[in-house]
């Protein structure tokens, strides 16, 4: 029996649950002799902004062990330059296109869902409210649980597409803002954003980044990805994407055991451009492997033995009581 | 189009300390190359380094069933150093051809400048214009005789080396040796163009002396890449000198070989 991989995101039903990250793929174009994009659930776009952006000066990237500090800065043509450059290459893709929109403002952040939604090209949106490499109103957004409510209550009226809230690592308890995304429309949301990080050069004394700070990803990251997808995985009731750090497809099945209902990919991709077609297999081969036939029986089935809780902040959280409440 | 291929190494020698050939086979889809392209090459399939290296090719092989592209390197991190462990038999795997190479105009004498390590994509340029039985001028400085690695492979051109140690031919910069071409009034901005590859003060001073001459130069550029298709934007070029700016080009898919007059050197790290 071939096994069913289908998710759902809000109204958006993925084929599975596989998507390749924003920034990791550009709008689809430029990967497309090297990712087949038939075999996987979507991509997600880079990130459109209001206004065409350059990006940061150089260097943006810089690999350190398992991982890689960037800080691109979001270089994009901004939503007329993506409503007349890109859209029709999107709507050419044999895959689900999630656009990831980024606004310096609630104003910017209205527009631009109502741009993405009206030119027809989104199967969803993902709402990027936490790019660390855009200034101080890159975070704003994912910080603080007000600032959350406020965006999603604005945009949520303007589209019948799923909204993906994309958070954060960058705070003390990502949950509180999962939960506020959640409360004020957000179809699900997206984690993790990259971890705030920067390299440093002994020999120069100068910071490698052009911008001093950048963000994390690759497999660095993995476990406190997880940490992350596990905490907002109890807390809400809304699909968790996954993410952070994935490289392997028992990783992409470690972050549906944590609760994910799909996943993305990034980093990874730039050193193996067929890794998400390899984790749609490897998902598939591990649902044969333990005998089962739906994606549900992974998702959140993590089974924590009997008498080891989750110990954070001195308080102890039993998760089957929390998932009880919901 | 690129195209993602199984490689094997063939050949990986120390032609000279720290510098290495590689000789990788690629299968028959792999389009050949032209010079100035360059390969994304996995080094490890363990994720450690985590990341593709960008090569620049020295040449590229197609005789009979053989097809095969040559990489000349130093070891200068842990990538290469890994890298220069791979002995013969090993599979890797590479994307390319890749980015955008040399662009000789017809009509004009070729004057390739090559300094170090950057004289890999110069040969494979000085095989191409060979074939075409172009005349070109070949100018490569290195620190010392051991390190000018490829110069019986110039022919076809007129060679002059430049040593820092004076242990072969002009005891000084290959910059000289360029400003000397021009002392005597046999080239002109219109007769001439300047291809360039090597360390970036030498780059930076080359293009200087062309911009300074009105001279078309084109300079092969090195950075740090993640994707190398386009699409990350992670290897910006920053431009000035009256070009565009508010506009980084993606060194990966507008380079590496970029109109030398127009970089930004102060800004390029």
């Amino acid at each position: 029996m071939k096994s069913s991989l289908e998710v759902r995101i809000g109204s958006l039903t993925l084929r599975n649950p596989v998507l390749v990250a924003s920034g990791i793929i550009g709008y689809g174009a430029e990967y497309e002799p090297l990712v087949d994009l038939s075999a996987i659930g979507g991509i997600v776009t880079k990130t459109v902004t209001r206004h065409p952006r350059a990006g940061n000066p150089p260097p943006r990237v810089v690999e350190v062990p398992a991982g890689m500090l960037n800080s691109i800065g979001i270089e994009n043509p901004g939503l007329e330059g993506f409503l007349d450059t890109k859209v029709s290459i999107l709507r050419e893709l044999p895959c689900a296109v999630i656009v990831s929109v980024e606004g310096e403002d609630t104003r910017e952040f209205c527009e631009l869902v109502e741009g993405i939604s009206q030119s027809g090209v989104a199967d969803a949106i993902e709402v990027n409210i936490s790019c660390p490499n855009v200034g101080p109103h890159g975070l704003k957004y994912s910080t603080d649980a007000g600032l959350a409510r406020e965006v999603m209550t604005a945009i949520r009226p303007l589209t019948r597409l799923p909204l993906i809230a994309k958070l954060t690592p960058n705070v003390t308890r990502i949950a509180e803002i999962a939960e506020a995304c959640a409360e004020c429309g957000a179809d699900a949301v997206s984690l993790v954003n990259t971890f705030i990080g920067m390299a440093v050069d002994s020999r120069t004394h100068r910071p490698i980044l052009g911008t001093v700070l950048g963000g994390l990803s690759g497999p660095a990251i993995k476990p406190l990805a997880l940490a992350k997808t596990w905490e907002v995985a109890q807390a809400v009731d809304i699909p968790v994407v996954g993410m952070g750090g994935i490289a392997r497809p028992a990783d992409a099945v470690e972050f549906l055991l944590t609760g994910a209902t799909a996943i993305q990919v990034g980093t990874a991709l730039f050193a193996d451009p067929t890794l998400a077609e390899r984790c749609v297999e490897g998902i598939e081969q591990h649902l044969k492997t333990i005998g089962e036939s739906s994606i549900d029986a992974l998702i959140g089935a993590l089974e924590v033995p009997e008498g080891r809780g989750v110990i954070r902040a001195g308080r102890p959280v039993r998760p089957a009581e929390r998932r009880g409440r919901a | 189009m690129m195209k993602l291929v199984p490689c094997k190494v063939v050949e990986n020698r120390e032609v000279s300390p720290g510098n290495f050939l590689l000789a990788l086979t690629v299968p028959r889809a792999f389009p050949a190359p032209s010079p100035g392209q360059f390969v994304h090459l996995r080094i490890s399939e363990e994720g450690d380094p985590l990341l593709r290296r960008p090569y620049s090719l020295e040449g590229f092989v197609s005789k009979g069933r053989i097809r095969a592209v040559r990489i000349y390197y130093s070891v200068v991190g842990r990538g290469s150093r890994i890298l220069a462990s791979q002995a013969p038999g090993r599979f890797l795997d590479l994307i390319g051809p890749l980015g955008v190479g040399f662009k000789p105009r017809p009509r004009r004498l070729p004057i390739l400048v090559a300094g170090g390590r950057g004289v890999a994509p110069l040969l494979f340029l000085s095989r191409f214009l060979r074939e075409k039985k172009r005349p070109y001028v070949f100018l490569f400085g290195a620190r010392s005789r051991r390190e000018l690695y490829g110069v019986r492979e110039v022919r076809g051109g007129r060679l002059h080396l430049a040593t820092d140690d004076g242990s072969v031919g002009y005891h000084g910069s290959v910059l000289d040796l360029l400003k000397r071409e021009w002392a005597d009034g046999k080239h002109t901005p219109l007769s001439t163009e300047i291809f360039t590859c090597g360390p970036h003060g030498l780059l930076q001073e080359v293009a200087e002396f062309a911009r300074a001459g009105g001279i078309r130069c084109e300079a092969s550029l090195e950075g740090p890449m993640a994707c190398a298709v386009g699409a990350c934007r992670g290897c910006p070029v920053p431009l000035g000198h009256g070009a565009k700016n508010g506009r980084y080009p993606a060194m990966c898919v507008e380079g590496p070989v970029m109109d030398a007059t127009i970089v930004d050197w102060e800004r390029l790290p």
